[in-house]
């Protein structure tokens, strides 16, 4: 009996310090992030907060820290009732985002159903596909855009810079289109949002890059048991998808669906953010109120997340694992 | 029916021992290829074949196209945008428009300015979210979620909310006072810190409600590469956010055996981390560098708001510099062609993304390879 007790006394105490060596270890890990975070992000985000609520100048001295004057709930005022074009583009950013989501989501869960299955070529297509995500940000998107702005204003046609417009209308004419569908019995509505998200496929494409990738690393991972067992109940492959792949990859399209508003509202051809940026570079006083527009945009956003993964997680299916 | 199946029966044609040999009677071969190509099965999948191999080309088409235009575009010569039955193949090949970009803008200058810039956050930033993305992945300790939650605040919080203040803290940068104690005898400590104004504590600047502007000490860190590299050190850069997430699922994907293993075997924490699951995440590692490179490569936004009056060349310069180089391109030409202008800005784009299509040819393969081994859960 004794002999026991001397045995499992110092097994118990070892588990307990590797326990704790683990969380210190965790600790380590994320050490610099929670550093980070508490000592610069946070102040950043207060400054922020309160830059928004306050009037900047330039300092007396050069090279001094600007003056700041705190004005209450001026700037807000000002940016929603006396800025005549804020709301304006608010609800224009915001009808963009709620027609462009279900697209991305859409073609970027198909085009990874497609790259995902077994066929000739299938590598260099994904690589294709993947050039988006890697060389049509930032600067090339601003290039893109300045692009149309000169061929809007130069009325020239021809060649085709990727700018959208021409692209589309090199493969089909959304005229063509909209004839077509005039002879069914469908809605205005949802003509018009087949015939745009034709128009804007290059752009789709473009912002569609990581959800593909988020999907084909989600369908990668469901297993293939899954899938031969079902072939063996014979089921079709429209079954399968509906049935198997479809609830399987749920939580990925809540974490796309989150992704993408959060990625088309940070972008730079953001109607919003492109109108923000603007009044911040306008003025300083531009400056307070370009801040009290961010935040109120961003609380907009974040309500409009906090909306969507409340409906969609509910229908989202995890897999149980034991 | 019956005259069938007797028909088919499988003849015995050798016994031996340990062989038995049977031969059936083959259907005729039209029979085969009716049952084979006649099929609903078989049209079905050649349908689907054809729908698939045109849409993925299809889709194909309109990303390399763009490309492809801008390229052709480069190299015409000016009369070729006039001449109406010039499209897409230059008739008159002139690389004028590269040597000019190249002249006006210190291209080597930007090019390896911009290099360094990009390894050096991409590298961090790679390191940094391996690092905080396996603590949060394979450690339980309290905080954990909450350290997660940030995570995906940092990354739902848009930059241009936070330009104004992020800005102004790198002007003065100041982490608890400790940059004014350091500098506070006014000692140049690292070469590449540029002070404000020494004198400014003589002066009565301080605004009454804004006690934290007190320090006229921080320090100036615009128009060097330190925001951006403390930025990267914390994991704070532009959408680190998501290296973390998209390493975190990597790492939940590796089974906890394999450190346990390692544990036993007397290995530490650290070396465990280092020497097993770093080069098992080689891939994965590489998808993140090659994105977090190429968007700062890019990366516009960064770049104006910490470089606002600077020396260094950067690739966002040649981007800027364009109009002028244009502007001195058309007093060439004698008409207003409106897609040669065009085509000068995207000539402008591709010199700038050059390096990254040479990187993509050769990184692409480890992008997929990730992507097939990530095995995310959103769990």
């Amino acid at each position: 009996m004794t002999t026991d007790v001397k045995i499992k006394a110092p097994k118990k105490r070892r588990n307990a310090s590797l326990d704790k060596r683990k969380a210190r270890g965790g600790w380590l890990f994320v050490l610099p992030f929670v550093l980070g975070f508490v000592l610069i992000y946070i102040p950043i985000i207060i400054d922020s907060i309160r830059y928004s609520f306050s009037l900047a100048s330039y300092a007396d001295v050069a090279g001094a820290p600007m003056n700041f004057e705190f004005v209450g709930w001026a700037n807000y005022s000002n940016a929603l009732f006396e800025d005549a074009n804020f709301v304006q583009n608010l609800v224009k950013g915001l009808t963009d985002m709620v027609m462009d989501i279900p697209m991305i989501l859409i073609f970027s869960l198909f085009m990874a159903v497609l790259l995902n299955q077994k066929m000739a070529g299938r590598a260099v297509f994904r690589a294709i596909f993947f050039i988006p995500v890697i060389l049509s940000t930032g600067l090339m998107e601003s290039i893109e855009a300045s692009n149309t702005l000169g061929q809007n204003m130069g009325g020239a046609d021809g060649i085709d810079d990727g700018s959208g417009q021409s692209t589309a209308g090199d493969l089909v004419s959304t005229l063509d289109l909209q004839q077509m569908f005039d002879g069914m019995a469908v809605g205005q509505g949802l003509v018009s949002f087949v015939t745009n998200a034709i128009n804007n496929i290059f752009d789709i494409v473009n912002r569609s890059g990581v959800q593909m990738l988020i999907f084909l690393a989600g369908l990668q991972s469901i297993s293939p048991a899954i899938y031969e067992s079902v072939q063996i109940d014979g089921a079709s492959a429209w079954e399968t998808f509906w049935k198997i792949t479809f609830p399987m990859i749920s939580p990925m399209i809540l974490v796309n669906a989150v992704y993408t508003i959060i990625d088309s509202f940070t972008t730079n051809s953001n109607v919003v953010m492109n109108f923000i940026q603007n009044i911040y570079g306008q003025s300083m006083e531009g400056k307070g109120i370009s801040s009290a527009m961010a935040w109120m945009y961003f609380l907009v956003v974040l309500a409009i997340i906090g909306i969507v993964a409340a409906i969609m997680s509910a229908y989202v299916f995890y897999q149980r694992k034991d | 029916m019956n005259a069938q199946n007797i028909d088919n029966k499988p003849k015995v044609q050798k016994e031996t021992k340990n062989k038995i040999r049977v031969e059936f009677e083959r259907t005729p071969l039209k029979e085969r290829l009716k049952a084979k190509f006649l099929s609903t099965f078989f049209l079905q999948k050649v349908v689907f074949y054809i729908f698939r191999l045109v849409l993925l080309v299809g889709i194909s088409y309109i990303v390399l196209f763009p490309f492809f235009s801008k390229i052709t575009g480069s190299i015409m010569a000016p009369e070729d945008f006039a001449d109406a039955t010039v499209r897409l193949i230059p008739k008159n090949v002139s690389f004028d428009i590269y040597k000019a970009i190249w002249t006006d803008n210190a291209y080597l200058e930007a090019f390896t300015n911009t290099l360094l810039l990009s390894v050096s956050t991409a590298l961090l930033q790679t390191f940094i979210c391996c690092f905080v993305a396996y603590g949060l992945a394979k450690f339980k300790f309290k905080g954990n979620g909450l350290i997660f939650l940030a995570v995906i605040f940092s990354l739902t919080i848009p930059h241009q909310t936070l330009q104004f203040s992020m800005s102004e803290k790198f002007v003065n940068f100041d982490i608890l006072g400790i940059m004014q104690f350091l500098n506070g005898g006014g000692i140049n400590i690292l070469g590449i810190f540029k002070y404000t104004n020494e004198s400014l504590a003589a002066i009565d600047i301080i605004p009454d409600s804004w006690e934290m502007f007190i320090d006229g000490y921080a320090m100036n860190l615009t128009n060097t590469f330190w925001p951006l590299i403390v930025l990267s050190i914390c994991g704070l850069a532009f959408k680190n956010g998501l290296y973390i997430f998209m390493l975190r699922q990597f790492f939940r994907g590796v089974p906890d055996e394999l450190e346990e293993s390692a544990y036993i075997d007397g290995s530490g924490i650290m070396r465990t981390f280092f020497t097993i699951i770093l080069p098992l995440s080689v891939p994965m590692m590489i998808t993140v560098f090659l994105f977090s490179f190429s968007w700062q490569w890019t990366d516009e936004f960064y770049i104006n708001l910490f470089f606002p009056g600077s020396d260094t060349v950067l690739m966002d310069d040649i981007y800027r510099n364009v109009p002028t180089t244009l502007s001195k391109l058309m007093d060439t030409v004698d008409t207003d062609i409106s897609l040669y202008k065009t085509a000068i800005r995207n000539t402008g784009g591709l010199m700038i993304i050059a390096p990254l299509i040479v990187m993509y040819l050769f990184c692409q393969r480890y992008l997929i390879q990730g992507i097939e081994r990530s095995g995310l859960t959103a769990d």
